[in-house]
């Protein structure tokens, strides 16, 4: 579970950042952002997880160069929260490592979860916010919200089947 | 850099241009790294009061033998969102069942109990902390502790039982035993013919004697059967113990030692270990059971040592043994291990050497070839040479090809009476 949310979030990120970019006509720049996120998933999948911090702050500055140069706001703030969801769910999962996967540490896992996309929904309200008050929230924007609502329903349906 | 430190440098960078470029931008995507940064403290654990409760289903086993190890944690303290448990033991010990690492959550005033199903080779297991690590729900702010739990296993070697071992020391001590004391007096073997005395019981008269002596009678006199004093050196340098490919025979020596003082304590003898490795590991002479036990937890202990001090036996010092008592030396032996054994026998004491054939042993873990053949019957030839010198030196040396079970192998050997301990 934990794998299927940090995979996810590495492509929200990158995603969002890099749609941002080709959105404003840097599309040779955002197949570099795509570059960059499959970099980034595999050394996820394969467990180094030290280059979770380098990878956040590259999307960070990545984000905040979207944001300078005036590229789509809600773009830039979905990569840099859903980077920030990586880098956690990085962690976590060094965590778990050699840990017995029993009910006590699927209910922490579900939990830990459950609070980051918590946090992740806030970050992406104050996105919405941004663009609804700089006149930005594009369908796209919109099709993202309803993307990223269904993947944390389907999630929240799948524990309550449990 | 810990994680809090990290992401409260990108909080600032972002807050910092926001500032600088007067842009809002910047601001609002720092508030996301600011609420987790928020929430994690919020969250932070307080300080760890843990308490621990160990079982073990033994903690006396033998080699391979499923061990369950039971713990439960108590929190004392504030409720933990994330405690991560980590059961600190052994590399050598092999779980077969369960795991020793846990994530939870423990709320105040909770228990949580786990067991895991370890095995291992002979050794001397401590199960003393348990490392635990209290997070937040986010990791960021950590606390570690261990938590001290004295817990002992003792994996003992295995014992093949020995029937008998027969030793002859020249001198025993005064309680009834098994072994011939070299005194006259009740007993079932044979020692001589004295002088009737009255009081000897008409079925002692040595008639034959006594019919060369017209005026006198003659008594069969028997051996007193006492209990003696017995030191077992164990051989534990790397010199006689390590061979190709780091392989080892020590094993089998610790498995001789532990059935030769099974067997001379279950005969009632006094017997002390020395352990003699990297140090001299000395466990001192006495009787029955606890004895066993001392003897068995150092055999648990025991490794092979390196020491450029104790590269010979010269450090065997017989002040260590009772005077013309029984030594046993567990050992593959080496050419130059010869005096040393010369000179203890010539001191008076009896010497036995139980020596599990390094020759055959290696030989078994090279791979077949004409040099190898060739190699092992040189081998073989100084090896029989050097035996046949320690015995005429009137030491008594057991060979075992470890390929053959102990009890097999030696148990004859050691149960034969020989003539030339009478020397």
């Amino acid at each position: 579970m934990a794998l299927i949310a940090l995979a996810s979030s590495v492509i929200i990120s990158v995603g969002s950042i890099a749609w941002g970019y080709s959105e404003a006509g840097f599309i040779i720049f955002s197949r570099w952002v795509i570059l960059f996120g499959i970099v980034w998933l595999v050394t996820a999948w394969r467990g180094w997880g030290w280059l979770a911090s380098p990878a956040l702050a590259f999307a960070v500055m990545l984000a905040g160069a979207g944001l300078w140069f005036g590229l789509t706001p809600g773009w830039m703030f979905a990569g840099g929260i859903f980077s920030l969801f990586a880098w956690d769910m990085t962690d976590f999962r060094r965590r778990m490592i050699g840990v017995a996967s029993d009910e006590h540490t699927r209910a922490v896992e579900r939990r830990h979860i459950a609070r980051i996309s918590l946090l992740s929904l806030a970050g992406l309200f104050v996105a919405s916010l941004a663009m609804i008050v700089r006149l930005k929230f594009t369908f796209e924007w919109g099709v993202f919200l309803v993307v990223v609502i269904l993947l944390g329903l389907s999630q929240l349906a799948g524990w309550l089947k449990k | 850099m810990p994680r809090s430190i990290f992401l409260s440098a990108i909080v600032y960078g972002l807050l910092l241009t926001g500032l600088v470029s007067l842009r809002g931008e910047f601001i609002a995507l720092a508030i996301p790294f600011m609420l987790y940064l928020l929430f994690g403290f919020w969250n932070a654990p307080e300080s760890i009061d843990l308490c621990i409760q160990r079982e073990l289903s033994v903690d006396r086993t033998t080699p391979n033998t499923d061990v369950i190890v039971t713990t439960t944690i108590t929190n004392n303290g504030t409720t933990i969102e994330e405690l991560f448990l980590d059961d600190k033991i052994s590399p050598r010990l092999k779980i077969r069942i369960g795991s020793t690492r846990r994530l939870l959550r423990l709320a105040k005033s909770g228990s949580f109990t786990f067991a895991y199903t370890a095995t291992g080779p002979r050794g001397s297991y401590a199960f003393e902390s348990l490392h635990v690590t209290a997070t937040d729900s986010t990791g960021l702010i950590r606390r570690e502790a261990d938590i001290h739990s004295n817990k002992k296993l003792f994996i003992f070697p295995e014992i093949r039982r020995l029937k008998r071992v027969y030793i002859h020391p020249r001198r025993t001590r005064v309680y009834a035993g098994t072994i011939p004391g070299r005194v006259g007096g009740a007993g079932t073997e044979f020692f001589g013919v004295r002088e009737y005395q009255s009081g000897d019981s008409p079925r002692m008269i040595n008639w034959r004697v006594s019919a060369r002596h017209t005026e006198r009678l003659y008594s069969n006199e028997y051996q007193q059967e006492r209990v003696a004093d017995v030191g077992i050196v164990l051989d534990a340098r790397a010199s006689t113990n390590l061979f190709h490919e780091n392989t080892s025979i020590f094993e089998y020596n610790v498995a001789a030692t532990a059935a030769l003082s099974d067997a001379l304590l279950a005969q009632g003898n006094r017997v002390g270990l020395f352990v003699y490795s990297g140090f001299l590991g000395w466990t001192l002479p006495d009787y029955g059971k606890i004895q066993r036990e001392r003897i068995m937890q150092t055999l648990a202990r025991a490794e092979v040592g390196v020491s450029s001090v104790f590269a010979g036996l010269d450090h065997l010092s017989p002040r260590m043994f009772p005077a013309e008592s029984q030594i046993i030396i567990v050992s593959a032996l080496l050419q130059d291990d010869l005096n040393v054994l010369v000179q203890l026998r010539g001191r008076g004491y009896q010497v036995m050497a139980v020596s599990p054939d390094p020759v055959k042993f290696e030989y078994q873990l090279l791979p077949p070839s004409p040099r190898v053949d060739l190699a092992l019957r040189i081998a073989q030839m100084e090896r029989d040479l050097f035996i046949r010198r320690l015995e005429r030196a009137g030491i008594h040396i057991v060979e075992w090809d470890v390929s053959i079970p102990l009890d097999q192998a030696i148990g004859p050997a050691l149960m034969r009476q020989r003539r030339s301990m009478w020397l």
